[in-house]
């Protein structure tokens, strides 16, 4: 088997499950589930193989799709360091969310769809990671949009569901819009889109570079990516299962983002970067304010996602891709962790969400919580753990390049722990809050098994060390090119330093103001109107609501109205009323007597008779 | 001419459904096993020797036809043969026709009808005018076999259509009629302008490439062409008969009308009006721009505003031919390939849409999507198919049409003038994904509405039935399978399409630096 | 004493106005019938007296041609007036002129 081969069937194994779960399997459940865990295992095991054969060069292989005249679309494989890194990362977190799954879907009606969905979800995410050209990555950044769609709007007799579903697809078809014209525009500009020979193009040519078509390409990002102002649809997504939740939300689609800025780095010039750094940055810092006002435990994770997001795209902004991607890595690590150990709490909650109803969930959930406390550590960016390097790296790098954005990326770690300390007390210490709380009960060995090796990647991950030596080597490059910058030394100390403090801030203090166990959110009694504004977030969700409810409805029916009495009214009616009006007068001539018609008859005859004797030739 | 056995193949395809639509026409008195078996015959053969064809096409012919059979008429005076061909353009029509014609059969043949019999014949007669259509090298017969199709439409609407079938069917015929009127004059007017004294496509192709009309000529006989084709392709502002008339057809007949033969129009722009008027279709490329946004903004907008199901299909179709307009006026291979792509694969996902449509309205007994609700519980495979053709529609990748729009959008972008396009086309993928994933949410999704409820409850409400899943499927398999490969399309179209529409190469050739390897790429970038 | 043309042609002029007189102002379909009779064979007497003056057969043709068209004309109008009448009991014609409804 060739290593390419080997890619391919890493890309369609989970093709298959799907097709095969989708005709044959539909009301076998236990079976489907069987079928896409073991195509999951298959797809890490085609990793480790190609990366095993992919030597110095790389994977590069391609086939021609279409061609109409000079407009030429390949697919391909465009197999380096970075995409091997992506793919294992993907690989083993989704393995380990499909085992997850089995425990936490087990008794589920339609687990034949969410498996099937699951599949087709690795099917297209191992295509973005894979593609060697804008316009495949194109498809697959759709497709991962659908399995999204359809594996969010899996309880779907609820109408939470529904709308998420309908909203994230929507949404993220907004920042497609912006990438669609991009590639369309990069085809013309380049020639091409494969990114090999676009990176070719820009070394031999550095003016060559556009920024109308990478700020194009990066609304692709901020779509798929929920940055602002397309965030709107990721906190809502959470209405899908918590697998998903952990999958597609927090590991790796909305990080494909991040990834795909990555891929085409040199396509941008310092302005766009700069953009990206700041839109990031405001993230960060705003999800973070977000996450106080939220009491479901799914929907503080999920602005804890964004806000880590952020951090990613101010990353590759500031000039470290690699730096980006290291954070994306342990971010998958730890938040995987974190929504599995939150399934694994709902589940044994018996599907509670809500952080003030639960409660002493650390002696009942002993493997569960402590695994989740790693988590947090991690996501703290507690010194040793992965998040710590990756974070720390991300605020050196803000550090020596400009002081509004350290101070604001500072102030969102800060803020992080804050908001997970208070998580942690509520939901774990105390008395249980509720009667389902009260009944928790420890998760079975298919749950607990995949948070304690995630929990485990979350403490060592960060090691670059332990890494295989095929992978990691852009993270490696941007963290050496980061060393050699002046002043490094002395900024890391401080970052170091303030590091730390925002952890101990953030949880003790959240210790502190909201109490162990407490049964009421304290800011909310003590300062409403400070409790409001951060769960208004900003007002986004109200204000595109009004614009879709109150502007562009009345916009469409208006136009709908327009269409039918206009067009369909005046034109198409007038018209008929035209040819009508001509039918009454020729109508009146008709009078049904025969000696009307003799008159007409002999008026025709003399006309005729005028006619024939050239009577009206003077006229 | 040497005719082989391929043209009388080809021929076959035409009166096979015309014969079985006689015998079940005539035939009253069938039993009704024997009915459905002579007319799945009927609408069978047409697709196996479809796709008999296609393998055995023969790409290489450019400028020419596959399977050419010319026949005497007894108006050999005027220029009118009955001759038959295909080429690489309505190759894929042709197979089109013949797969919507076999799933709208076999749909029908399984309805509950009053009077089958006569429904079968009637677009069993439908489909051989169809692939006569797209058979026809000779111009005259071309319209000819349309009008043929076109009838049967109209009776169609007339019996078994739904409540307001009256005002819509007039509408609908007085439409259709005065557009293939117009087309017919431009068509008349070509023959007369050029003198070839023939109808044949081939020789007026060939007479005009040398001695090309005056500019005026073109773009007045251009307006005919254009209006004509035009109205019968439902170009914005001259839509307003097909929200209304899909709404009334019974689904056998909104499924080969919206699905195959609309396509007439674009296909006599895209073989007729543009290669031969070249400038005609310069001169008026900003009125046609102009329309083909309102097709895609205007009715996109008007598509978000309906309620009922039908319409916003009947709508939603009206909208997508915006891009097909679109592609046409690039006048490259990239946009009228895309436009062609476009095409088949809308011809494909709106009529599997209809006759979802009908399935739901057997379940529901409303096409009011406000009063629905929570169908997939019930009917989880009528949902899985109804999200497909939803998704094929709005163009997700893996279904057809994705390539038709995508293409079409890349030739927007190849030159200076038609660029600014790109953006304000793309806006429909948004507005489509609105109005498609809107409809899905309304009907199969969430719990069911307070109207809705005791229907649901009731008996009548079962999953698809495989009367139904098996036509579903064959629409779906062929939008997959021109998803997957539009290669099989492409590769012969592109010689073809390059002959008719010959423009300047503008891709961009820069200086390529190599890497130093691939893996350590980003690491010489970075430092 | 031979009768010149003009009185043959008078004759046929004034038979002519009186038919023509009689379908406009009659109400009676029969007497229109007849009216239209007297029409032609006026002009029957003209054609004959032209063929005369002239010498050639040509008139005398066209008269039995006309009337043998005239004879099954009347066949035919005449069952269509009886049939008429039996229906609606009048032949008048301001009576009949459900056309105009």
């Amino acid at each position: 088997m060739t290593a390419t081969q080997t890619l391919l069937f890493a890309l369609l194994t989970p093709l298959a499950s799907a097709t095969l779960i989708a005709f044959f399997l539909r009301r076998r459940g236990a079976l489907a589930s069987y079928v896409s865990v073991a195509a999951a295992a298959a797809i890490f095991v085609f990793t480790v193989l190609a990366i095993r054969d992919m030597g110095d060069e790389g994977i590069v292989a391609s086939w021609d799709w279409l061609t109409f005249g000079n407009f030429n679309v390949s697919m391909g494989f465009l197999f380096d360091g970075t995409s091997a890194t992506m793919l294992t990362m993907v690989a083993f977190v989704g393995f380990l969310i499909h085992v997850f799954s089995l425990g936490y879907m087990a008794d589920d009606g339609a687990r034949a769809r969410f498996f099937g969905g699951l599949s087709i979800f690795m099917f297209s995410m191992i295509g973005i990671i894979l593609a060697d050209n804008l316009i495949m990555i194109f498809i697959f950044w759709e497709l991962v949009g659908f399995s999204s769609y359809m594996l969010i709007g899996h309880y779907l007799n609820t109408e939470e569901a529904a709308a998420a579903s309908k909203k994230a697809f929507i949404v993220n078809r907004i920042g497609d819009l912006g990438f669609l014209v991009g590639i369309v525009y990069a085809y013309w500009h380049f020639g091409t889109t494969n990114l090999s020979e676009m990176q070719g193009i820009i070394l031999a040519n550095s003016g060559l570079i556009s920024a109308t078509i990478a700020a194009l390409l990066a609304c692709g990002f901020i779509g798929k990516s929920a940055q602002f102002p397309l965030h709107v649809w990721l906190p809502d997504a959470m209405a899908g299962p918590t697998p998903v939740s952990a999958l597609i939300h927090a590991a790796t689609m909305v990080a494909a983002g991040v990834y795909f800025l990555i891929r085409i780095e040199f396509l941008f010039p310092d302005s766009i970067k700069c953009a990206i750094a700041i839109l990031g940055t405001s993230v960060a810092v705003y999800a973070g304010f977000s996450a106080y006002g939220q009491n479901d435990i799914k929907k503080i994770l999920a602005y804890s996602t964004l806000s880590q997001l952020g951090y990613m795209a101010a990353a590759f902004g500031l000039g470290f891709p690699g730096i980006a991607l290291f954070h994306l890595i342990t971010h998958a690590f730890f938040k995987a962790l974190l929504f599995l150990g939150a399934g694994s709490i709902i589940h044994g909650c018996h599907h509670e969400q809500d952080i003030f109803k639960m409660g002493g969930i650390f002696k009942k959930m002993p493997i569960t919580s402590i695994t989740f406390l790693i988590g947090v550590l991690a996501l703290c960016g507690v010194y040793g753990l992965s998040g710590f390097f990756s974070k720390d790296a991300i605020l050196i790098a803000a550090g020596l390049q400009g002081n509004v954005l350290f101070a604001m990326l500072t102030l969102g770690a800060f803020l992080t722990a804050g908001y997970m300390g208070r998580l942690v007390w509520i939901v774990f210490f105390g008395k249980p809050k509720s009667k389902a709380a009260e009944k928790a009960h420890e998760s079975g060995f298919t749950m607990l098994l995949p948070l304690v090796v995630l929990a485990a990647l979350s403490v060592v991950g960060g090691y670059m060390n332990l890494w295989p030596e095929q992978l990691g080597g852009i993270i490696r490059g941007s963290k050496d090119a980061l060393h050699h910058l002046d002043g490094y030394d002395a900024m890391h100390h401080t970052v170091l330093i303030l590091g730390s403090a925002a952890c101990i801030v953030g949880l003790l203090g959240s210790f502190f103001f909201y109490g162990v166990g407490a049964t009421e959110d304290r800011l909310e009694k003590k300062a409403g109107p400070v409790y409001g504004f951060l769960k208004a977030r900003l007002w986004f969700d109200e204000i595109y609501g009004y614009y879709v409810a109150k502007i562009q409805q009345r916009f469409a029916n208006l136009l709908s109205v327009l269409d039918i009495f206009v067009i369909k009214g005046i034109f198409v009616r007038g018209t008929a009323g035209v040819v009508g009006l001509l039918g009454l007068g020729s109508k009146s001539l008709h009078v049904g007597n025969i000696h009307g018609y003799v008159y007409w008859f002999l008026i025709g005859l003399i006309f005729f008779w005028g006619v024939a004797s050239g009577l009206f030739k003077a006229f | 001419m040497e005719h082989d056995t391929n043209s009388f193949i080809l021929l076959a395809a035409i009166l096979v459904p015309l014969v079985t639509g006689v015998i079940a026409l005539l035939g009253g008195r069938l039993n009704t096993s024997a009915l459905r078996s002579i007319s799945a015959l009927g609408f069978g053969i047409p697709l196996i020797i479809g796709i008999y064809l296609f393998c055995n096409f023969d790409a290489s012919l450019i400028g020419e036809y596959n399977f050419e059979l010319r026949a005497p008429t007894g108006l050999e005076s005027i220029g009118i043969y009955l001759h038959l061909g295909l080429n690489a353009i309505s190759l894929p029509l042709f197979l089109l026709a013949g797969v919507v014609g076999l799933a709208a059969g076999l749909y029908a043949m399984n309805s509950k009808a009053e009077r089958l019999n006569l429904y079968l014949a009637l677009l069993l007669f439908m489909l051989g005018g169809l692939m006569g259509t797209f058979a026809s090298v000779d111009v005259f017969f071309f319209y000819f076999f349309h009008e043929f199709a076109l009838i049967p439409t109209f009776i169609m609407i007339g019996i078994w259509g739904g409540a307001g079938r009256r005002g819509a069917a007039i509408e609908m015929t007085i439409y259709l009629t005065v557009g293939a009127l117009l087309s017919l004059l431009g068509l008349i007017a070509l023959y007369v302008t050029s003198g070839v004294d023939s109808f044949s496509l081939l020789e007026l192709r060939n007479y005009l490439s040398e001695q090309p009309l005056s500019e005026t000529v073109q773009s007045n006989i251009f307006a005919l062409l254009l209006f004509g084709f035009g109205i019968l392709v439902s170009l914005f502002p001259f839509h307003s008969w097909a929200p209304k008339g899909y709404a009334v057809a019974p689904s056998g007949a909104a499924m080969l009308h919206a699905g195959v033969l609309k396509k007439f129009g674009l296909y006599g722009l895209l073989q007729i009006a543009y290669p031969l008027l070249p400038e005609g279709g310069e001169h008026w490329f900003s009125l046609i721009v102009w329309l083909a946004l309102g097709n895609i903004l205007f009715i996109g907008l008007v598509t978000i505003a309906q309620k009922d199901l039908k319409m916003m299909l009947g709508y939603s179709s009206v909208m997508h031919m915006g891009y097909a307009f679109l592609g046409l006026v690039t006048f490259s291979v990239v946009g009228v390939g895309g436009a062609l792509l476009m095409m088949v694969a809308h011809g494909l996902s709106v009529a599997l849409l209809f006759m979802l449509a009908t399935c739901i309205y057997h379940r529901s007994q409303t096409f009011d999507m406000s009063a629905m609700g929570g169908l997939a519980t019930k009917a989880p495979v009528l949902a899985a198919f109804f999200v497909a053709g939803t998704m094929a529609s709005i163009g997700l990748p893996g279904f057809g049409n994705f390539w038709g729009e995508f293409t079409i959008f890349a030739a927007l972008a190849e030159t200076e003038h038609t660029r600014w396009l790109v953006a304000p086309a793309a806006i429909g993928i948004i507005i489509s994904a609105i109005y498609g994933l809107r409809a899905v949410a309304n009907i199969f999704f969430g719990q069911p509405k307070e109207v809705f409820v005791a229907q649901l409850e009731s008996d009548t409400v079962v999953d698809l039935k495989l009367s139904e899943k098996v036509p579903a499927l064959i629409l779906i398999i062929a939008l997959v399978i021109t998803g997957l490969f539009p290669r099989l399309l492409s590769d012969n179209a592109n010689s073809e399409l390059a002959n008719l529409y010959p423009v300047e190469d503008t891709l961009p050739h820069h200086e390529v630096m190599t890497l130093p390897s691939t893996t350590d790429a980003h690491k010489e970038l970075t430092h | 004493m031979t009768i010149g043309l003009n009185a043959f042609l008078l004759v046929s002029g004034l038979l002519f106005a009186i038919g023509l007189l009689g379908v406009i102002l009659r109400k009676n379909t029969l007497v229109i019938y007849m009216s239209l009779e007297l029409m032609l064979n006026a002009v029957n007497i003209a054609l004959v007296a032209f063929s005369r003056y002239n010498g050639t057969m040509d008139g005398n043709i066209f008269v039995f041609f006309i009337i043998t068209v005239a004879a099954a004309e009347v066949a035919v109008g005449l069952a269509i007036i009886v049939a008429l009448f039996r229906r609606r009991q009048s032949v008048m014609v301001d009576q009949l002129n459900a056309l105009s409804r």
